[in-house]
């Protein structure tokens, strides 16, 4: 499985000036107050993801990968854990920067950028698993549509139930989450990866080439 | 001899209308078998249900005596492949495929892998998109042989390549062939190379197995039989496997090829290439 994970690494390696080059723009942005870079781990980890899964398609590498003797499912849970070492790596770079940003600025505020960081961080992992299965599904194409239902989606079911029930979310329902956010979200991620990697993996191994 | 694939009850549908099978064979170890037939036969599908690329249902399949649903993985550590089409992504490098090959394969052998590389002149730090066509193919060889598998299984290795470097990849498996162990399975329409190479000949058509025969056997067998419009009523037609009408004479394909010549002398029966064999038995009408 190994052999698998390095695959994606290497192919992440490929967007290493592109994501530099970004980095770079959004730090300056940032520096001026003009651009929120907590945002930038969801786009990097989308933008690579996405395309990794183009060039495997591109060459047909899965049909490939089948005749090695890693097995299916090995490949499904190698995409997963390549996407987390991804996500885990964004995260560093981006709080890196924040930490650097603000304490240039010198408004460093720790605490809260964690606290989005890490509401970014569920927002990619769920967008992530949404996507996934829709990719191992139909391919790379329709996955790029999915990528959109997934994320105009979700935020349309969220405001348009709050619409419809009315809602005012309850205070205190708001500071439950504040109080544990720290154990309510990787407990959600988890939940959300775990199934989405079950479908993915029952979706692969039927899955013919 | 030992089988080295052993195949059973093989069937495969499609939305299309194309149906694999039902295919049953048993393919001896030790030899390079050809597996010729028009394109969309099935050569492909048969190789891809072999490597379970593509679901096999309720087929039994057995590679080096083993079952490929119990021990696929331990089976898939012996096969080499050279799939068409379907490859690395294109835009890692050579030495990319040696550091994941590394760890996908037990046996994998870095040396011998940049030993083939320098043999086919192939660069060692290259985009794979940047290589040609048949340096391409000469990687997919070299990838496949440096676990050093028992079995390589290649489908279309030769197509869209010139002579030169066709005759240099033939060469190649010849030298894998000399292992008394290994065995070689190779699909192809370019059946010139085959007449070479292969010790047995599968010809696929229209998803079954028309025959399976060693390649002497089969063209020492087959002959064909040429002769005028205006005298092929002299033919008796139990001699006649598929005759084909030009326009100035008659093609026909007769089993049997030393008995026929004599018992017809005077006609001229002529060897036969495997691809006239199969032009006649794909195209050629029987009576």
């Amino acid at each position: 499985m190994l052999a698998l994970i390095k695959k994606d690494l290497l192919l992440m390696k490929n967007n290493l000036k592109l994501i530099g080059i970004m980095l770079i723009i959004f730090f300056f942005m940032a520096m001026q107050g003009t651009y929120d870079l907590a945002f930038l781990p969801v786009m990097i980890c989308i933008m690579i993801f996405m395309s990794t899964f183009s060039y495997d398609e591109y060459n047909k590498w899965d049909a490939y990968a089948i005749t090695m003797p890693n097995g299916r499912k090995n490949i499904v849970k190698s995409k997963y854990i390549a996407t987390l070492i991804l996500v885990g790596i964004s995260i560093i770079i981006t709080l890196v920067l924040n930490i650097t940003i603000g304490y240039i600025n010198k408004n460093l505020d720790l605490e809260q950028i964690i606290s989005i960081m890490s509401g970014y961080l569920l927002a990619i992992i769920i967008i992530e698993s949404i996507l996934y299965p829709i990719i191992f599904k139909f391919g790379i194409e329709k996955g790029r549509i999915g990528l959109f239902i997934a994320v105009f989606g979700i935020v349309s079911i969220i405001s348009g139930l709050s619409k419809v029930l009315n809602v005012e979310t309850p205070i205190n329902f708001i500071n439950f989450i504040e109080k544990y956010w720290f154990i309510i979200i990787p407990i959600i991620a988890i939940i959300f990866l775990i199934i989405s990697y079950k479908i993915s993996e029952r979706i692969y191994l039927k899955k013919e080439f | 001899m030992k089988n080295i694939i052993e195949v059973s009850n093989l069937i495969k549908k499609y939305d299309s209308n194309f149906q694999l099978g039902k295919i049953d064979i048993e393919i001896p170890s030790g030899c390079i078998i050809g597996l010729i037939g028009e394109n969309g036969a099935g050569k492909t599908t048969f190789i891809k249900s072999l490597l379970n690329i593509i679901s096999i249902g309720n087929a039994k399949i057995k590679i080096f005596g083993k079952d490929i649903n119990k021990y696929e993985s331990e089976i898939k550590e012996e096969i080499g492949v050279v799939l068409d089409n379907m490859f690395f992504p294109e835009i890692l490098t050579t030495a990319d495929v040696n550091t994941i090959m590394k760890e996908a394969y037990k046996k994998w052998d870095e040396d011998l892998f940049y030993k083939y590389l320098e043999d086919f002149s192939i660069p060692k730090n290259q985009k794979i998109k940047i290589l040609s066509k048949g340096m391409r193919k000469k990687l997919e060889i070299a990838t496949a042989l440096s676990h050093k598998p028992k079995l390589l299984i290649l489908d279309e290795p030769t197509s869209g390549l010139d002579p030169v470097v066709r005759n240099e990849i033939l060469d190649i498996f010849m030298n894998f062939i000399q292992d008394e162990e290994h065995s070689i399975i190779l699909s192809t329409h370019i059946t010139s190379d085959l007449e070479h190479i292969a010790d047995k000949i599968i010809f696929i058509d229209n998803g079954k197995i028309v025959f399976d025969k060693y390649r002497d056997e089969l063209l020492d067998n087959y002959g064909i039989l040429k002769c005028d419009l205006d005298k092929f009523e002299n033919i008796q037609k139990e001699d006649i496997v598929r005759y084909k009408k030009n326009k100035y004479n008659y093609e026909i394909l007769v089993e049997n090829k030393t008995k026929m010549i004599k018992k017809y002398k005077d006609y001229i029966i002529d060897k036969i290439t495997i691809d006239e064999l199969m032009v006649l038995i794909i195209k050629g009408e029987e009576i």
